[in-house]
C-alpha cells in the first residue's frame, strides 16, 4: 500500500510470514522489521537503527549529533505550525458551511408546531426508538442562541417533549450535568403541559408524567388517561413520560449501591457470588432509568459529559457535528438515521 | 484504498525511492504532531473487519488479519506520538456468539501473533509498551491463555507504554467485576485488632442509651468515654448525640470501648461509606491508566457497544468514522489528532477567559 511506506515484499512477509518462499525465524523477522523501529530508548547504544539517521550520517557525517537534532526539531515545529494554521482555517470554514447547512435544513424543514407536519415526518422511518434520551446543556450565560439560564433549559425541554409526543415516543429521559430542572418539578410539568397544548389543542393533547430518580413523580390527577367522548365511547389519549437526569444518576448512584451491597455483606445479607450484572442492571433499571434506545446529542461533538455509564451500554448516539443547539432537523435525522441502524448484538 | 489498485500507481508506490520518501514523511509528520498536546490514553473499536472482507470478496479471517495490520501501524503511529495508554476492544464476550469457525480463527491469531510477539521481547523493548489482558480469562482456553500469560510476563517490566487488549470483555461485566470485589474489599473484616473501627461509637450502644434515657432508669452502666475522638463526619455526629446524652445523664460508670468492642459478636469493618468514586476506578480493570481522552469507533457505527462505559462517559471525545478498521491509517488518524488538539487548545482558552472573567468580577 502505498500510504505505509512499507514494499510489497516486506508486506507479504508479514503477512505470510516466509520471504521468497522460505519460512522466516525469529531472527529473519527482526532483520526485516530493524529499518522502521524506533530508536533505542537508551540513548548512549551507538548503532542508529532508523533508516533516517542512517541516511543523516552518510550525508554530513562530520556535523555534530545535536545540530540535526535541532533542526529536526526546528522542522517539526515548522511543520506542526503549519499543520494547525491550515487546519484550523478548514475546521472554522467547515464549521461556518455545515451551521449555514443545518439553517437552511431547519428552515426548509420547520415542524410549524404542528404534530401532523412531524408525523408526516417520521411516517417513513421504520421503527421508533422507544426510550428516547437527549443530553441538554445548562447555559449560565446567553452567549448566541438565546437559551440561558432555567428558562432556556426549559424551552428546549418543552419542545423536545411535544415533538417526541408527536412523533410517537413515548418515553423521554433528559439529561442535563447539574440537574436543574430536578428542583422545579412541578414547574417543569406546567411548562410542557402548556406547549403540548400550544401544540396538539387542549382536547387532544397526550397526558404527561414527569419524574426523576428518587423522587415522586409529577402527574396532576386531573388529567385521565381518557376522556368520554360525544357519543359516550371513550378514546385512549397516548402518554408521555419525561425524566429528568443528571450526573448524580451516574457514577454516584452506582456508588451509592456498591455503598448498600458493601454493607449488606457486611451484615451477611447478601453473598459476593450472588451479585451479578442482572442485579446491577435491575437495580439501576428500577431506580434510575432504562437503556436508552437512542441517544440525541445536541452538542457540536460527542462528549457525555457524566451520562450514566450503566445505561449507555448499545445506546446509538446521534450528533450532527458542529451543530449548536436544540434544532428539530437534528432531532428528525437522529430518528431517520435510528429507523435505518441494524442492532447485531455482537454477531 | 482499494486493494487492487492499478497496475502503475501500485508500480510507483512499490518502488524504494517512494516508499522511502512516504516513511520518511510519515515519520516527519509523527515528530510534528508530537509539537502539539498529545492525548495520554486512546482508545480504539476496531469494528469492520468482516464487511472489509465482504466489500473486497476476501476470507472474513483475512478481513482479521489486514485489521491486525492496521492495528500494528496504528500502535506505532501512538507510541512514537507519545500516547502512553492503548487500549483496543479485541474481543467482546458477546463475540462468542458468532460461528464456531470465525471465533476458532480469532483465537489461533491471538495465540499466533503473542507468540511471535514473544519472540521479539528486545524489539518490544524498544516501544517500552508492556501488555495487559482485559476481561474474562475463564471463556479463553489454556492454550491461548498460555500465550496471553507468556506475552504478559515478557512485557511486564516496560514502563514507558501501556497496551491495554481488551479480550473477552465488556463494560458491564467490567463494572459488575470492580463492584463485587470493592464490596468483597469492604465486608472482610479488618484482621488487626488493635486498630479499632473507625467509629468508636455503636449504634446499637447509643439506642441502649437513648432507650434506657426514655424509660428514665439510669442504671449507670452506659459507657461512653467523653475524650474519644471522631474520625469521620459520619461519627461525628453520632459522637455529639452521644455526648448530648451523655452531659444530660449524670451517673455514668466509665467502661472502656475497646473491651465494649472486643466482646461485640460483630467483627470491625473498613467503613462502607467511604468509597468514592475513585475507589471503583481502582478496582476497574484499566486502574492505574490516565483517563481516557479520546476514543476512536470506525465503519461509521455510532454506538459504544458495551466498551469502556465507566472511563469515557465524562469528558473522553468520541470520534466515529465512516471508514472500516483495515484501512485505518495515519491518514485517517491525523484529522481526528489534529482536531482533538485543535479543540485541546480551545477548551484552554475558554478556562482561561472564564478564570480571568472571574478574576475581573471579583475584582469589581
Amino acid at each position: 500500500m502505498a500510504s505505509t511506506g512499507i514494499s510489497p515484499k516486506e508486506e507479504l512477509a508479514f503477512r505470510r510470514g516466509a520471504l521468497d518462499g522460505k519460512q522466516m525465524g525469529p531472527k529473519e523477522r527482526e532483520e526485516m522489521i530493524k529499518a522502521h523501529l524506533p530508536p533505542e530508548p537508551t540513548s548512549s547504544s551507538p548503532s542508529p537503527s532508523r533508516s533516517g539517521s542512517k541516511q543523516r550520517k552518510r550525508r554530513r557525517s562530520s556535523q555534530p549529533k545535536l545540530k540535526h537534532g535541532r533542526v529536526r526539531a526546528f522542522l517539526h515545529f515548522l511543520i506542526y505550525q503549519t499543520i494547525s494554521l491550515i487546519f484550523s482555517v478548514f475546521f472554522r470554514f467547515r464549521r461556518a458551511w455545515r451551521l449555514s447547512w443545518y439553517k437552511m435544513r431547519a428552515i426548509m424543514g420547520h415542524h410549524h408546531h404542528t404534530p401532523e407536519w412531524i408525523v408526516s415526518d417520521v411516517r417513513n422511518v421504520e421503527r421508533l426508538p422507544n426510550h428516547l434520551s437527549v443530553i441538554l446543556d445548562y447555559n449560565e450565560d446567553d452567549e448566541d442562541q438565546g437559551t440561558a439560564g432555567v428558562e432556556g433549559l426549559l424551552n428546549d425541554v418543552c419542545e423536545i417533549a411535544a415533538w417526541s409526543a408527536a412523533a410517537g415516543i413515548s418515553f423521554l429521559s433528559i439529561y442535563e450535568r447539574k440537574g436543574v430542572l430536578k428542583n422545579y418539578l412541578p414547574q417543569t410539568h406546567a411548562a410542557i403541559w402548556k406547549s403540548l397544548e400550544t401544540y396538539f389543542g387542549s382536547r387532544r393533547r397526550p397526558t404527561l408524567t414527569v419524574k426523576a430518580p428518587h423522587m415522586t413523580s409529577y402527574s396532576p390527577p386531573a388529567t385521565p388517561n381518557s376522556e368520554p367522548t360525544e357519543n359516550g365511547a371513550s378514546t385512549a389519549r397516548p402518554h408521555i413520560t419525561v425524566l429528568l437526569l443528571s450526573e448524580h444518576d451516574g457514577r454516584d448512584t452506582l456508588i451509592d449501591l456498591t455503598v448498600t451491597l458493601a454493607q449488606m455483606a457486611q451484615k451477611g445479607d447478601v453473598g459476593i457470588n450472588q451479585i451479578d450484572s442482572n442485579l446491577i442492571d435491575a437495580e439501576l433499571s428500577d431506580h434510575v432509568s432504562t437503556e436508552p434506545d437512542l441517544l440525541i446529542l445536541f452538542s457540536p461533538t460527542v462528549v457525555l459529559k457524566g451520562y450514566p455509564p450503566w445505561q449507555l451500554r448499545l445506546t446509538e448516539i446521534f450528533h450532527l457535528p458542529d451543530n449548536k443547539g436544540v434544532n428539530y432537523q437534528v432531532f428528525l435525522q437522529a430518528l431517520q438515521k435510528y429507523g435505518k441502524a441494524e442492532m447485531r448484538m455482537g454477531r | 484504498m482499494s486493494l487492487h489498485t492499478s497496475g502503475i500507481s501500485r508500480w510507483l508506490a512499490a518502488s524504494p525511492p517512494v516508499a522511502w520518501t512516504v516513511r520518511q514523511l510519515r515519520e516527519l509528520l509523527i515528530g510534528a504532531l508530537r509539537q502539539g498536546p498529545i492525548p495520554q490514553h486512546v482508545a480504539f473499536v476496531m469494528d469492520g473487519n468482516r464487511r472489509f472482507a465482504r466489500e473486497h470478496h476476501i476470507e472474513t479471517v483475512e478481513g482479521h488479519n489486514m485489521g491486525f495490520e492496521a492495528l500494528a501501524r496504528i500502535l506505532e503511529v501512538c507510541y512514537k506520538t507519545g500516547v502512553k495508554v492503548v487500549t483496543i476492544y479485541a474481543f467482546s464476550i458477546e463475540n462468542f456468539k458468532r460461528s464456531k469457525h470465525e471465533v476458532d480463527a480469532l483465537m489461533a491469531m491471538a495465540k499466533l501473533k503473542l507468540g511471535q510477539l514473544s519472540e521479539h521481547g528486545a524489539l518490544l523493548d524498544r516501544y517500552g509498551a508492556s501488555i495487559r489482558i482485559l476481561g474474562q480469562r475463564n471463556f479463553v482456553k489454556p492454550d491461548v491463555l498460555e500465550a496471553i500469560d507468556k506475552a504478559v510476563a515478557m512485557t511486564a517490566h516496560n514502563k514507558r507504554a501501556i497496551l491495554n487488549v481488551c479480550f473477552p470483555y465488556t463494560s458491564r461485566d467490567e463494572i459488575t467485576s470492580a463492584v463485587k470485589s470493592t464490596v468483597e474489599q469492604f465486608s472482610t473484616p479488618i484482621e488487626n485488632i488493635q486498630t479499632p473501627s473507625k467509629r468508636t461509637f455503636s449504634a446499637s450502644h447509643i439506642t441502649q442509651h437513648i432507650r434506657k434515657k426514655m424509660l428514665g432508669e439510669d442504671n449507670g452502666d452506659v459507657s461512653e468515654q467523653p475524650d474519644s475522638r471522631s474520625t469521620s463526619p459520619a461519627s461525628s455526629k453520632e459522637g455529639k448525640s452521644a455526648e448530648d446524652n451523655h452531659s444530660s445523664s449524670t451517673s455514668t460508670a466509665i467502661n472502656p470501648p475497646e473491651k465494649e468492642e472486643s466482646r461485640g459478636p460483630t467483627p470491625a469493618y473498613p467503613d462502607a461509606e467511604s468509597i468514592t468514586a475513585e475507589t471503583l476506578t481502582d478496582h476497574m480493570l484499566t486502574a492505574g491508566a490516565p483517563p481516557l481522552d479520546l476514543l476512536v469507533r470506525t465503519s461509521g457505527v455510532e454506538r459504544l457497544s458495551d466498551f469502556m462505559l465507566w472511563q469515557c462517559h465524562e469528558n473522553t471525545s468520541i470520534v466515529f468514522l465512516k471508514c472500516l478498521w483495515p484501512e485505518f491509517d495515519l491518514w485517517h488518524f491525523l484529522p481526528v489528532l489534529v482536531e482533538w488538539q485543535w479543540q485541546q487548545k480551545k477548551l484552554q482558552e475558554q478556562l482561561r477567559g472564564r478564570g480571568r472573567s472571574k478574576a475581573d468580577g471579583s475584582r469589581i
